[in-house]
């Protein structure tokens, strides 16, 4: 891979994020006219140029449409970079955060939110009781794998399974004890969405996101030695277990915001870095922002199709993610099996 | 003079009544409760969305009444919501909070439904609507009425041997605390759910069912409903269903909470008691 394609490939997505960016939101239920959206975007971020919308188209731009589909961005970026990451960590290229239960995790706090009463009452119960619940899987995953296998990764693998079908037995118990009315939001948010996201989830799952990934980006060279192989990277002079266990909670925060903001989005983290890794290569300091700008490109596509394909009904986020990422993986077999 | 009149009340120590708030005009309704009550108590032209449901058959008691022009929702949808400039969206108790977060960031009121379960609490909640909406005389007017046909069938049902009803549906019941249970008590007869211990509704099982005999089964119409029940390996061979008494109640009366929850309990007591209470009211 020549680094002249390389650079040609993240700069072309690089542009291309805000474009379709642009595009989602003036698209929606409530069209907003191209050319007015970027007078308006141009106008509120002072710049001196172009003007207010109509008041309503104002309020649907800023309120509803900007933060979602930042979030969104944000969310695909971090899902990417995160699959991205554990791909090296585990040197696995199917590894994902379901690997660490975070899924699972989350969707157990958010069930229980739910059970519990409080996602009907209190504002912002849902994803942070999905944030609570990611983290404490993870922390039990931990805490299992270094009693039980000392840290190793078939131990850390094996353990995440176990951990993710715990949590899942639990969501499954919940939810059969659940009153109808309220597995509906349940069932909502198992599927993924951003549907009702604003500024106040962009600001804290944004802060979250962004700077774990900021980290994470940061510790490219490091994912890379690791990716050698724990004797080699020992041999180069890093410490193994700490450096992976730091890297591992590292994409566990950033996946436990992504999926408490939007729900489960699946296959962004296996269908990024996967697309991207023949174009950008392995190496994380290439891998990694190629995979955020691509993660990021493919949840703002998905969210605005589930705005666009049927206005009046709720498409699942994570339903339209997998409908893209499974044939892809399809696809991608058929390909490699034809090399061979 | 309008300086002596600030004077004297200054003097007072009162300070100036506030001006009344405008009603609303253009309302939009994110429930189907509110859906039914909007319709009866307000001119067509102030409301400018509804709810998809309310024009379905089985799920409506307000079909045919609302017309086209009106918009129709069939998800709490913020951006035609502001397109549409609804002075007041009307929700529900269990609509989302992040939703309602969004609503107030986009500038729109709104006024929540809530403690409908209990005849009282759809009472109350329909006289708050009409205070919310500026349409207090037509709610009174609906309560009143909604009043009327409750008292009248507990005059009717005075006295009366309360069969022991369970409600149903695919594992779940109604236990105390739960607008169906007020429904099966307001009917004449006792609620099993709540007998057993159930809270709101919740999963009861089809052991624990049949263990609780209950004298009536109440279903709603919904496909399969009877077929689970009559096909089901225990559920099959409960008293009620060998001997034939599992009510299927319309689904439009049995989840409606606005002022058709009185004629919801006049059906259910009908074919309950049909030597106190004839089907249609006289």
């Amino acid at each position: 891979m020549s680094a002249a394609r390389r650079r040609r490939v993240v700069l072309g997505l690089a542009l291309a994020l805000p474009v379709v960016m642009l595009v989602a939101v003036a698209a929606g239920s409530v069209p907003l006219p191209l050319r007015g959206v970027l007078g308006s975007l141009l106008h509120g971020l002072g710049l001196g140029i172009g003007g207010a919308l109509p008041p309503s188209s104002e309020t649907i731009l800023w309120v509803v449409r900007l933060p979602r589909v930042l979030l969104a961005a944000v969310v695909g970026g971090g899902l990417a970079v995160v699959g991205a990451t554990l791909q090296s960590v585990f040197r696995n290229p199917l590894a994902d955060s379901g690997l660490l239960g975070v899924g699972a995790g989350a969707a157990l706090g958010a069930v229980a939110a739910v059970r519990l009463g409080w996602a009907g009452t209190t504002f912002l119960a849902l994803p942070l009781a999905a944030f609570a619940g990611a983290m404490a899987a993870v922390l039990v995953l931990y805490a299992l794998s270094q009693a039980l296998g000392g840290g190793t990764l078939h131990g850390l693998l094996l353990t995440g399974i176990s951990v993710s079908a715990l949590a899942a037995a639990g969501t499954s118990m919940l939810l059969v004890a659940t009153e109808e009315f309220r597995v509906k939001t349940v069932l909502f948010w198992l599927a993924g969405g951003l549907d009702g996201r604003g500024w106040v989830h962009l600001r804290i799952g944004g802060l979250v996101m962004l700077g774990g990934c900021l980290v994470l980006l940061a510790s490219a060279r490091v994912l890379d030695v690791l990716s050698l192989g724990d004797e080699e990277a020992a041999a180069l002079g890093l410490p193994v277990h700490s450096a992976r266990l730091g890297l591992l909670a590292l994409a566990a925060l950033v996946a436990g915001a992504a999926t408490a903001a939007a729900g489960s989005v699946p296959f962004v983290g296996l269908v990024a870095p996967h697309a991207l890794r023949p174009v950008a290569g392995s190496l994380g300091r290439h891998l990694l922002p190629a995979a955020f700008l691509g993660g990021a490109l493919l949840v703002v596509l998905a969210d605005l199709g589930t705005r666009v394909i049927s206005p009046n009904v709720d498409l699942p986020l994570g339903s339209v993610t997998a409908f893209v990422g499974a044939p892809y993986f399809l696809l991608a077999l058929r390909h490699a099996d034809a090399r061979r | 003079m309008p300086g002596a009149v600030l004077v004297a009340v200054v003097a007072l120590g009162a300070a100036p009544a506030p001006a009344p708030k405008a009603p609303p005009q253009r309302i939009a309704s994110l429930n189907l409760t509110a859906d039914e009550v909007l319709v009866e108590i307000l001119p067509v032209e102030r409301l400018v969305a509804v709810t998809a449901a309310s024009d379905d058959v089985g799920t409506s008691n307000i079909v045919g009444r609302v017309p086209p022009s009106v918009a129709r929702f069939r998800k709490a949808d913020l951006e035609r919501l502001v397109a549409l400039s609804a002075d007041l969206v009307v929700v529900s108790e269990y609509t989302d909070p992040d939703f309602l977060y969004l609503l107030e960031r986009s500038g729109l009121r709104y006024h929540r439904m809530e403690g409908m379960r209990s005849l009282a609490g759809n009472r109350q909640a329909i006289l708050d609507l009409g205070t919310a909406v500026g349409a207090r005389a037509g709610a009174e007017k609906l309560v009143a009425r909604y009043d009327a046909v409750l008292a009248d069938l507990a005059r009717r049902l005075d006295g009366v041997t309360r069969p022991r009803v369970m409600y149903w549906a695919s594992g779940m019941t109604a236990g105390g605390d739960t607008a169906i249970g007020a429904l099966i008590e307001s009917a004449g007869a006792r609620n099993v759910g709540a007998e057993i211990g159930v809270a709101g509704i919740g999963n009861v099982g089809a052991e624990r069912a049949f263990v609780a005999d209950p004298d009536v089964v109440l279903i709603g119409v919904w496909p399969g409903a009877r077929k689970s029940l009559v096909e089901h390996p225990l559920l099959s061979r409960l008293r009620a269903v060998r001997e034939g008494r599992v009510v299927e109640m319309p689904t439009e009366l049995l989840v409606t909470l606005s002022q058709h929850a009185a004629d919801a309990s006049w059906y259910l007591a009908s074919v309950l008691h049909p030597d106190r209470v004839p089907r249609s009211r006289p």
